[in-house]
């Protein structure tokens, strides 16, 4: 496996430098490199970064806004704190590269609640650009203001949903919004405005210095960069993996000491279960969706703990907003515990249920609700033997 | 020792102004500063911002950090999410309960520690974890844990 490490190489290029290099090409161009790198969003939906930026540039209005999504709520994802307290120059300079990019002089970071500590890292970050004229008023000598705030949220794992980051910082309850339109067209305070992940934003001076082909060379076949991965649960060496993007969960289990795998979380909460027959899928967004989870189970574990756990979470985080995703959590945690006590016995016994998460994927308006049935059919279909008939794979 | 609420809500404007997008960072420096949000300071920052109290509270209620029932000097909040259960955060959350003798969701009756269950806090490669005010604790065992809890005033 190659190492090509990138965004967490112990070897960075020089504060300031890709920022340099944007601001000696024109704004259009710099969208076109990163457009042309074809880097997809590391939030985990994967839209192309270039085309958000194309349209946010493109679209009329004044104020734009750089909105870095630091909200990381996934359960088992950590690689944005990791980023932010290792890399946090960088993600500053990717912030102010697409301030430049798309016309835009105000970025904020909204920084989860459960990460203050990360607070006066990024301070420190911001104070030492602006004393090297790379952050603030006319920066590098050029007409070209930016400057970067950051807001902590309060506690809402929804917050992450672009929207409701949104509608958060704008002072309210974070509630998804209905889409269109979309915050390149109207998003804070009705002002264009691009949101992107930590990760993407780390990537962004990477590119701009080193050119699209080199990135696309980066990731395995149609894929391309690095990506960053957290992994966690029953593994030797937990941490964050930078791998090329569509390397297959195999290669991340080896580098990370893997035994015994029973089960993989790819994607977090609302990602996919995968068995140990699985591993040579790949990371990627044609395959499993690479949003930076990946928690691993051994053989003792009995993952309807698990499936009770990430329930739980989903009851607890969901908006309330849509009643397939207020109540169909809910229901799912019902078949959970009557299945445990034995109420539930067959698969027939279960159809309502995987009816039920059908309509949920349809009826719900973000990501929450369309997602969180995806670990109730993976686990209760692939993993649970019921008393009377076929479960488990 | 801290401020009064209206002055909390008054020096939160002057920094953050009026507009509705402040409510969010009004709150949470209340918030911060007494440990929950009272009445009076609801009342203070609908009337600050030009909203109904019923709007502000309903914000409130929308986060998990914000309270507006008084709580301890020290918030523990303990990651109960799945890789840090797998860590043994079950056993870490009786060893709390056990050592400050209330159950998690609740404050000692001294007012100096409230015991709150969080989702992930992400920090789930060094699990089992908590954090203590804005602190981070990691990897904890119980002797560790009885330790950090002595160690608040
Ligand atoms: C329930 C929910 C939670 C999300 N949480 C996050 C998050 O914590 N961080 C993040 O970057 N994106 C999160 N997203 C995705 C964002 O909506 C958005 O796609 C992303 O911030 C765009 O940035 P990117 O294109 O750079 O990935 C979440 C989406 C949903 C539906
Ligand atoms: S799907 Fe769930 S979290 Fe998303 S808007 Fe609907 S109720 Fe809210």
């Amino acid at each position: 496996m190659s190492e090509k490490k990138i965004l967490t190489a112990t070897e960075q290029p020089d504060t300031g430098s890709a920022l340099k290099k944007s601001l000696e090409m024109t704004s259009a161009d710099v969208v076109f490199e990163v457009r042309e790198s074809e880097i997809r969003g590391r939030g985990g939906a994967g839209f192309p970064t270039g085309i958000k930026w194309n349209l946010a540039g493109a679209a009329s209005g004044s104020n734009k806004m750089v909105i870095c999504n630091a909200d990381e709520g996934e359960p088992g994802t950590f690689k944005d704190r990791y980023l932010i307290e290792n890399y946090a120059l960088k993600l500053l300079e990717g912030m102010t590269i697409a301030g430049y990019a798309i016309g835009s002089s105000h970025g904020i970071i909204y920084l989860r609640a459960e990460y203050p500590y990360l607070i006066p890292i990024i301070e420190k970050a911001r104070e030492d650009l602006i004393r090297e004229n790379l952050l603030g008023e006319n920066i590098l000598g050029k007409d070209f203001n930016f400057d970067i705030e950051i807001r902590p949220g309060a506690g809402a794992y929804v917050c992450g949903e672009e929207t409701s980051l949104i509608e958060s910082l704008e002072g309210k309850r974070g509630v998804p919004r209905n889409k269109p339109p979309y915050p390149v067209n109207s998003g804070y305070l009705f002002r264009p405005t691009v949101v992107n992940n930590v990760e993407t934003f780390a990537a962004v001076p990477h590119i701009i210095l080193n050119g699209a082909e080199w990135f696309q060379d980066l990731g395995i076949g149609d894929c391309t960069g690095t990506k960053l991965f957290s992994i966690s649960g029953d593994i030797e060496n937990p941490g964050v993996y930078e791998l090329p993007m569509g390397s297959t969960i195999g290669e991340l289990l080896e580098a990370a000491g893997a035994k015994d795998v029973q089960a993989v979380q790819v994607g977090g909460a609302s990602g996919a279960t995968i068995t140990a027959d699985e591993l040579e899928r790949s990371l990627s967004f044609d395959d499993l969706p690479p949003g930076g989870s990946v928690i691993v189970f051994n053989s003792s574990r009995d993952l309807m703990d698990v499936l009770e756990n990430f329930l739980e979470f989903f009851v607890h985080e969901s908006c309330g907003q849509c009643t397939t995703c207020r109540e169909g959590n809910v229901r799912l945690l019902d078949a959970v515990h009557l299945i445990r006590n034995g109420e539930i016995s067959s698969m027939e016994e279960l159809e309502p249920f995987f009816q039920l998460a059908e309509v949920m994927k349809i009826g719900s308006k973000c990501g929450l609700g369309q997602t969180s049935p995806n670990c109730f059919i993976d686990i209760v279909t692939r993993f649970i033997d019921l008393p009377d008939g076929k479960g488990g794979a | 020792m801290s401020r009064n609420p209206q002055k909390i809500v008054f020096d939160a404007v002057a920094k953050y102004g009026s507009g509705r997008e402040a409510v969010v960072q009004i709150l949470t420096e209340i918030n911060r500063e007494l440990g929950y949000i009272p009445e009076e300071s609801i009342v203070a920052v609908a009337d600050a911002v030009g909203v109904s109290n019923a709007e502000i509270y309903s914000v409130i209620s929308f986060y998990s950090f914000f309270s507006t029932e008084p709580r301890g000097r020290n918030i523990i909040r303990l990651c109960t999410t799945i890789s840090c259960e797998m860590k043994g955060s079950r056993e870490i959350l009786e060893t709390i309960e056990a050592e400050l003798g209330i159950k998690a969701g609740a404050t000692t009756p001294d007012g100096r520690i409230t015991l709150e269950t969080t989702s992930c806090i992400g920090l789930c490669d060094q699990a089992p974890a908590i954090l203590v005010n804005d602190t981070p604790h990691t990897r904890l065992t119980p002797d560790e844990t009885r330790r950090i809890i002595a160690g608040l005033e």
